[in-house]
């Protein structure tokens, strides 16, 4: 499989010619990502009758475009009200909220725009060169690997709650508990299910994200006239369009480190399953790790809100390359894309690239310019997008329930679902006012059924033995750094204040 | 997130921390309820779920010894105000419970344009203590329509459907 920069060229040229595919797409994308509960992997689902009459070229240009644009939407209610369109922007109001509770929205939406299209190009054109080398992670990592790749994650936990580490793992660990309940993989033994039915195949998570982040936001915010502060009000009636110049030149003045973090992403993007979720996080922690103000995360920060941004934006290359490669999907959307290849006759694996160079190569550049066009159209909107906020939440706070309890309802059509998006409302509402992590407990949510199917899977192939996660020289070299990088926050907290 | 910052008591008191013991407890109780329900399952399906609730419950009773200790040493109260605080919101936040509660029971007969228009108009009726009702029922009717348009009759997402919507489905 080499790589033919000629080849390359012609299809970026070519790409363009389908702008009449990517523009709806796009616009599509942005649209489902930021309603919580129509996931990207939702609506090509929906529209599999429409993509799977398609040409399969032109099929797979639309796909991408809505994969692409849907990331950076997702980011959009994440920023302005707080409420993740999806998991992988979870990590995204940590910083972006606050920015625009001080009435600086239209420039967190900027940053968000230019960090989320920038770390795209980036990666999508990293992973067009690099795919031969990237998509041999996949095979190096096994059960053991993952375990520790998940347990990674977790202990993101603790640094992200820094107020309060034990609060933050007892959020995290609380929500890992939460992942557990329903059927185990290999025996399907219903767990902590309370005797619903609905629970066997797991806790889903998008009445985890819409309970945890809007519900409760939503209960929370009642309390004031706009969720604007009174200083933020006066600012975001004075922003004009220099605000989301400023956002730009922000943005553009952190390029190193949209592309360390977006980086991040397109590596986590190639482990299966892994997921934008936890390269945002990773992204974020690092980012603060390394940081020279790391007291600033949380309050508005520009590097906060860069890191994840531009990292979920990266996993979105990264989860093509197995599938492109290798033929294993990275994702729930990739692996939808394979169906509507497959579909075609058209085989994933090495074969693609000598049977059908334009489809593979063209994966790629479909995205490259999804994200040109995307910043041409969506930068302009952030002024209009940001006036969301000095909305009364006499009327926003109704909107927000009841459209995000109803998107919570879409995936499965239970509506068992939007009694457990009320719950996890409640329980976020509670988390939210003692000073516990939403995100944290989300996250748990997230990688309980991660890790516990690694775990399982490990003990099988070693009949039993709990110790085998110690058993591979990768899996020890992840540990080391995972115990590197929890004493490297405290190490270098220690070294700044002794220099002062 | 959202959390406010925190409020400058000055002399009102040791900090009120009752709420902050809820997660915590609740935690506890589940995962002995989660233990319990897997008693009798092969080990290898409990081993993965004994450890991560053997942590939690760990690290849940430490954060309530250290609660205690606080409390002998009169740093903190265990009072629940700070979960129930500002007080004059209780009735509005209990009755848009009690909506939102009422939305999920009946929008599987109602469908979602029906019941969400009632439970718009509802909702902001109550929480601007029924001013510019005009408004309201203007915006309300707008949204549920537009949802309706937008998600059901273009996207044709799974909604749940009711009279309007079967009406209307020979019709769109």
């Amino acid at each position: 499989m080499e790589f033919d920069l000629s080849v390359f060229v012609a299809e970026f040229a070519r790409t363009f010619t389908f702008w009449w595919v990517i523009l709806p797409a796009l616009l599509l994308g942005l649209i489902v990502g930021a309603i919580p509960g129509f996931s990207a992997a939702n609506t090509i689902i929906i529209l599999l009758p429409l993509t799977l009459a398609m040409d399969p070229e032109v099929g797979l240009i639309f796909m991408i475009a809505l994969y692409a644009s849907s990331r950076l939407g997702a980011g959009i209610p994440a920023i302005l009200v707080n409420i993740p369109g999806t998991a992988g922007a979870a990590a995204t109001p940590l910083d972006g909220y606050p920015m625009t509770k001080q009435g600086r929205g239209q420039q967190a939406l900027s940053i968000s725009f230019v960090s989320s299209v920038l770390g795209g190009l980036l990666t999508t054109i990293v992973a067009l060169f690099a795919m031969p080398w990237l998509s041999q992670v996949a095979y190096y990592l096994h059960s053991v690997e993952m375990i520790v790749i998940m347990i990674f994650g977790i202990s993101l936990i603790a640094s992200i709650a820094a107020k309060d580490t034990l609060k933050g793992l007892i959020a995290g660990f609380f929500g890992l508990m939460i992942g557990y309940i329903g059927a185990d993989v290999v025996y399907e033994t219903p767990r902590g299910t309370f005797g619903f039915l609905e629970l066997y195949d797991k806790v889903p998570l998008i009445p985890a994200l819409v309970g945890l982040f809007a519900i409760s936001e939503a209960f929370s915010v009642l309390e004031g006239e706009s969720i604007l502060s009174k200083r933020g009000k006066e600012a975001m009636q004075k922003a004009g369009w220099a605000e989301a110049w400023e956002g730009v030149r922000l943005a553009l003045s952190r390029w190193w480190h949209i592309i360390w973090t977006s980086i991040i992403g397109l590596i986590i993007g190639v482990v299966p399953g892994a997921g934008a979720a936890i390269a945002a996080f990773v992204a974020y922690q690092q980012s603060k790790t390394f940081s020279k103000t790391p007291e600033l995360y949380g309050t508005g920060h520009l590097e906060g809100l860069v890191a994840p941004e531009s990292a979920n934006n990266g996993v979105t290359s990264g989860t093509l390359v197995p599938l492109l490669v290798i033929g294993v999907p990275g994702g729930a959307t990739a692996a939808i894309m394979a169906v509507v290849l497959q579909y075609h006759g058209v085989t994933m694996g090495p074969e693609l690239f000598e049977n059908h160079a334009n489809l593979a190569y063209g994966a790629f550049t479909a995205m490259a310019v999804t994200y040109g066009i995307m910043l041409l159209t969506i930068l302009p909107l952030a002024r209009y997008m940001s006036k969301i906020t000095v909305v009364s939440t006499v009327y926003m706070c109704p909107i927000i329930i009841a459209f995000t309890l109803v998107g919570s309802f879409v995936p499965r059509a239970y509506v068992f679902d939007m009694y457990l998006a009320l719950v996890f409302g409640i329980i976020g509402y509670i988390a939210r006012k003692t000073g516990y992590h939403v995100a944290a407990i989300l996250i748990g949510v997230i990688l309980g059924p991660l890790l516990e199917n690694y775990f399982l899977r490990a003990l099988r192939i070693s009949q039993g033995d709990v110790m085998v996660i110690f058993s591979s020289t990768i899996g020890n070299i992840l540990w080391v750094c995972l115990i590197i990088s929890l004493l490297l926050p405290w190490y270098m907290d220690r070294r700044r204040k002794a220099y002062q | 997130m959202s959390e406010k910052p925190e409020v400058d008591r000055g002399d009102a008191g040791p900090k009120q921390v009752g709420g902050e013991l809820v997660i915590p407890v609740a935690a506890i109780l589940f995962s002995i309820y989660y233990f319990w329900t897997i008693q009798d399952i092969p080990w290898e399906a409990q081993v993965s779920a004994l450890l991560v609730g053997s942590v939690l419950i760990l690290l849940c009773l430490g954060f309530i010894i250290r609660t205690f200790l606080q409390k002998s040493r009169g740093e903190v109260s265990l009072q629940f105000s700070q979960l129930l605080e500002p007080i004059a919101f209780i009735p509005k936040r209990l009755t848009l419970l009690g909506l939102t509660l009422g939305y999920i029971l009946v929008i599987p007969y109602a469908g979602f344009t029906l019941t969400t228009f009632a439970f718009l108009t509802a909702g902001m009726l109550t929480l601007s203590n029924g001013k510019k009702a005009g408004f309201i029922l203007f915006l309300s009717a707008l949204l549920s329509i537009g949802g309706y348009l937008l998600f059901i009759a273009a996207f044709k997402t799974r909604f749940p459907m009711g009279p309007i919507e079967s009406a209307l489905k020979g019709i769109l």
